[in-house]
């Protein structure tokens, strides 16, 4: 642990960690648009600048990339962060004027407008690059990246054709502080040549990166519920048997144990066909059946062997 | 043939003698990318056509640039036991009597730029002279290289051996003594050694920053990893200078060795050149140059019976001007983004690959043998109290001689511009100059003064940067010249941090607008502010000083930009 002055209150922090969750944990706000918990932390939108006082000299920091350090003064309201927070509202302002964010923000410190002499576009992506981290780091696709430098930077799919990695799981669009990833999920939709009309089912598109993918449907009650890609993806890395895609997750009954009438054989165990259940230790020779959810396709089969009637 | 012992070595070098001072003529043109491009490849290729056709004994040799390159095609003429004669502005038409001169034993004396008499080695102790007798009246009447003002100002420690030797012949650079230095340092000094040699010269980074080499190395030797990496930064991607460039066309070799040495002293085993992509001769002269010493084994595994081991690799970059920021040349090393990365870790505890690296300027590197052979006392006479050594600046813009020189630092632009360059060559006056590239200010001439010396150019506004100079005449628009780098840094932003990609863009798009009349006060307030922000926020070096050049302009050229001012926006 180390010790560190944030706005003159003393605060302790992990090794490690950075300023940013170091004010959170004590309670001091500090403005981003481009952090995430889930993710590494990127520092581009340069919203959450502190003074640091280090040696005698004050430098301006990201306190979302900078890690805490023994000794530290930390100063987030001074004139010169308000002033550079100030104009990167500005600049953002000018850039993507009906963003709700954005506008949110401006509100706060007290910006009515960009100003007049900088010029005015109408782009709604902030360039956070939040989307792309959550497609690499978390979704571990990496289907989308940035593309282009400097003021041609946009966020795309390779080469601007169809993302092909992608596998519409929507975490992009989930993610988006801003709304722009558009995500249509399309009840019915069909394939048209000259000769006629086919019906292909239920599909999701996402148009920023050129997607269509089927949706699963419901065994039981018919709905579609999630893209095909994504449910692969999601069974080559839980390695679970292609029934357990077959019902929805609203649609399934987990087994319940009575824990009463439950003996501890194992016999549920041995015949679930997907290993969701498995026998928890409650000390001493007392053992009884657990289920895991995750893994669970909602068959029963575990009903049906135990001799003791406990699961239903 | 494999160097075991430093007595190899020196049979090499022995040997070589013969091919610097020839018994047979040697007739070398300068084939660096200035010469190309003043049609020295084809000059190259006719004087062999010549030589054979008027069956004289010669050997046609390609060599780099030694800086004259306002004078190019060089050609230059070494006969035996008779002084080098440089010649240039060589033209096509004019080969064949010059070889025939070569024959007769005459000089074309409207051709020749200057005669040399010796070549003196890096460590001083090898002094090739070509001549002993006393000289003809023919030659006489020349002008030795050393009293001319050119060479005469200049301190050549670095291009000590560029235009001299052959590039791509391992053996002409170990004579002068090459390799000399890795021989030294591998067999009798201690990595702590020669980081305390390079403490003690003073040395700072090339690139910009001027931090000191040292310190960095100190900082990655005692840093844990696993693996540890030397990475050479060669991004060079200035729009109007080429140093970097002609100085590895010249001697590539010279890196090879800092590099070896760089990796001996932090304890690390593989290094890589990250180089300018549109450098291609420089990146087929240095790939040669590193086989050549992977084949006489100093480079590789053993080094020389040492038991250090050390390999080299060179990568190509795209040219985007910030790959040359340490943190984004990593990124791009490592097969990402050009990105910058957020500081700290810093490069000397968390690297390449996560591992701990020193990212040094090609310049940098060139350095360290010299410093390691002669010792850090030595080099930290040179220069000024703050800056210690040499500097390659590269002159250009409004300017009669185009060329790259070193000098030593604490030298005052005005001597560079009037010495080297001479002036603007049009009768016109200088107006403004720029140095360190596109994040300079634009300085005016009541400045040129200044010093060559990384704090007094700071305080005045600019930077010692990788060392460009660009002039710039009574005629030049200095609005024209801030919208030119605001264009320029909204294109090469890489576009992460929130104000530098916006605020390049803004500023470009006032700047334009003032220069088409629609400017007012408040458009000049509005860009103070947006610089300010700049400065203090962006994340990389690139954005802090993107509006240098601008708010340079604002300060040293107010009257331009009023004069162009309106009172109210119609």
């Amino acid at each position: 642990m180390v010790t560190l002055k944030i706005d003159g209150k003393k605060v302790k922090a992990k090794e490690g960690t950075t300023i940013l969750e170091a004010a959170r944990a004590s309670g001091i706000e500090i403005p981003t648009l481009c952090s995430n918990d889930a993710l590494k932390s990127y520092g581009a939108c340069r919203l959450c600048i502190v003074e640091i006082h280090k040696k005698g000299n004050a430098v301006i920091e990201t306190s979302c990339t900078y890690p805490v350090e023994e000794g530290l003064i930390v100063k987030t309201d001074t004139h010169r962060v308000i002033e550079g927070r100030k104009m990167v509202v500005e600049l953002y302002l000018a850039r993507c004027p009906n963003v709700k964010i954005i506008s949110q923000l401006a509100q706060e410190y007290g910006i009515k407008e960009s100003a007049r002499e900088m010029g005015k576009d109408n782009e709604y992506c902030i360039l956070c690059g939040l989307c792309v981290r959550a497609c690499n780091e978390v979704v571990k696709t990496g289907a989308i990246q940035f593309a282009g430098s400097g003021v041609n930077k946009v966020v795309d799919s390779p080469f601007s054709k169809t993302a092909e990695d992608c596998i519409a799981c929507g975490s992009c669009a989930f993610i988006c502080p801003t709304g722009i990833i558009k995500i249509n999920d399309l009840a019915s939709t069909a394939l048209c040549t000259p000769e006629g009309c086919e019906p292909t089912g239920p599909q999701r598109e996402i148009l920023n990166w050129k997607v269509e993918h089927k949706l699963k449907e419901c065994k039981k009650c018919g709905n579609p519920y999630a893209p095909e890609p994504h449910l692969e993806k999601v069974k080559q890395e839980r390695n679970l048997p292609t029934e357990f895609f077959d019902i929805c997750p609203s649609c399934r009954k987990y087994p319940v144990i009575d824990e009463d009438k439950c003996l501890g054989c194992g016999g549920c165990m041995e015949n679930c066909p997907c290993g969701a259940l498995e026998l928890d230790d409650k000390g001493g020779y007392d053992k009884k059946a657990h289920v895991y959810t995750q893994n669970c396709t909602a068959c029963h089969s575990c009903e049906l062997v135990c001799p003791m009637q406990a699961i239903s | 043939m494999k160097i075991k012992r430093p007595e190899d070595l020196k049979k090499i070098k022995k040997e070589g003698i013969k091919l610097l001072s020839p018994a047979k003529t040697r007739i070398t043109v300068g084939l660096a990318t200035c010469g190309l491009a003043k049609g020295a490849g084809k000059i190259l290729e006719a004087l062999r056509y010549e030589v054979k056709k008027q069956k004289v004994k010669a050997d046609v040799v390609s060599v780099g640039c030694n800086g004259l390159c306002y004078a190019e095609p060089i050609v230059e003429v070494i006969r035996f036991g008779k002084p080098r004669i440089t010649y240039g502005n060589v033209r096509l038409e004019r080969l064949g009597e010059l070889v025939k001169s070569i024959k007769t034993g005459g000089v074309l004396q409207d051709l020749v730029l200057m005669r040399h008499d010796e070549v003196k080695s890096a460590a001083g102790t090898e002094s090739i002279k070509y001549t002993k007798e006393k000289l003809s009246k023919v030659y006489s009447g020349i002008k030795e290289s050393g009293r001319l003002a050119f060479f005469r100002n200049q301190m050549k420690l670095v291009s000590r051996n560029a235009g001299t030797i052959n590039p791509e012949s391992i053996d002409e650079y170990i004579v002068l003594d090459g390799y000399a230095s890795l021989t030294e340092v591998l067999t009798g000094m201690s990595s702590e050694d020669v980081i305390k040699e390079v403490s003690i010269s003073k040395l700072r980074g090339r690139g910009g920053a001027g931090f000191p080499t040292g310190i960095k190395w100190q900082a990655c030797r005692s840093a844990e990893g696993d693996n540890k990496y030397v990475v050479c930064n060669g991004s060079e991607g200035d729009p109007e200078i080429g140093m970097h460039r002609s100085f590895l066309e010249s001697d590539p070799h010279l890196i090879i060795e800092g590099m070896v040495i760089a990796g001996y002293a932090i304890g690390a085993e593989e290094g890589y050149v990250y180089l300018n992509d549109r450098y291609l001769l420089a990146f087929e002269r240095l790939e040669g140059a590193i086989k050549q010493a992977e084949k006489l084994g100093l480079l590789g595994k053993n080094i020389m019976g040492s038991g250090f081991t050390f390999s080299l690799k060179v990568k190509r970059g795209g040219g985007a001007y910030v790959c040359g920021e340490e943190t984004a040349l990593l990124n791009a090393l490592e097969g990402s983004f050009g990105e910058p990365r957020p500081r700290p870790p810093f490069p000397a505890e968390k690297g390449l690959f996560g591992e701990p690296t020193v990212v040094n300027n090609l310049e940098t590197l060139a350095n360290i043998p010299l410093i390691s052979l002669k010792g850090g006392k030595w080099f930290s006479k040179i220069g000024t109290p703050s800056s210690k050594g040499t500097k390659i600046v590269a002159l250009s813009g409004n300017i009669a001689q185009t060329c790259w020189v070193e000098v030593p630092l604490g030298m005052s632009i005005k001597d560079i511009v009037d010495i080297f360059g001479k002036g603007t060559g049009n009768g016109k006056k200088i107006k403004a100059f720029q140095t360190g590239g596109p994040s300079g200010g634009m300085l005016p001439a009541k400045l040129l003064r200044l010093k060559l010396d990384y704090d007094q150019l700071n305080k005045s506004g600019s930077l010692l940067g990788s060392g460009g100079l660009v002039v710039m005449d009574e005629d030049i628009d200095m609005l024209d010249m801030a919208k030119f780098f605001a264009g320029f840094f909204a294109d090469e932003s890489c576009g992460k941090c929130s104000t530098c990609r916006e605020g390049t863009r803004r500023l470009q798009e006032i700047l334009e607008g003032i220069i088409e009349g629609q400017g007012t006060k408040e458009h000049i307030n509005l860009i103070k502010r947006i610089a300010a922000a700049m400065a203090d926020t962006s994340a990389c070096a690139l954005g802090k000083t993107a509006a240098v050049p601008i708010i340079s302009v604002l300060k040293h050229f107010p009257k331009e930009i009023e004069g162009k001012l309106i009172k109210k926006r119609a």
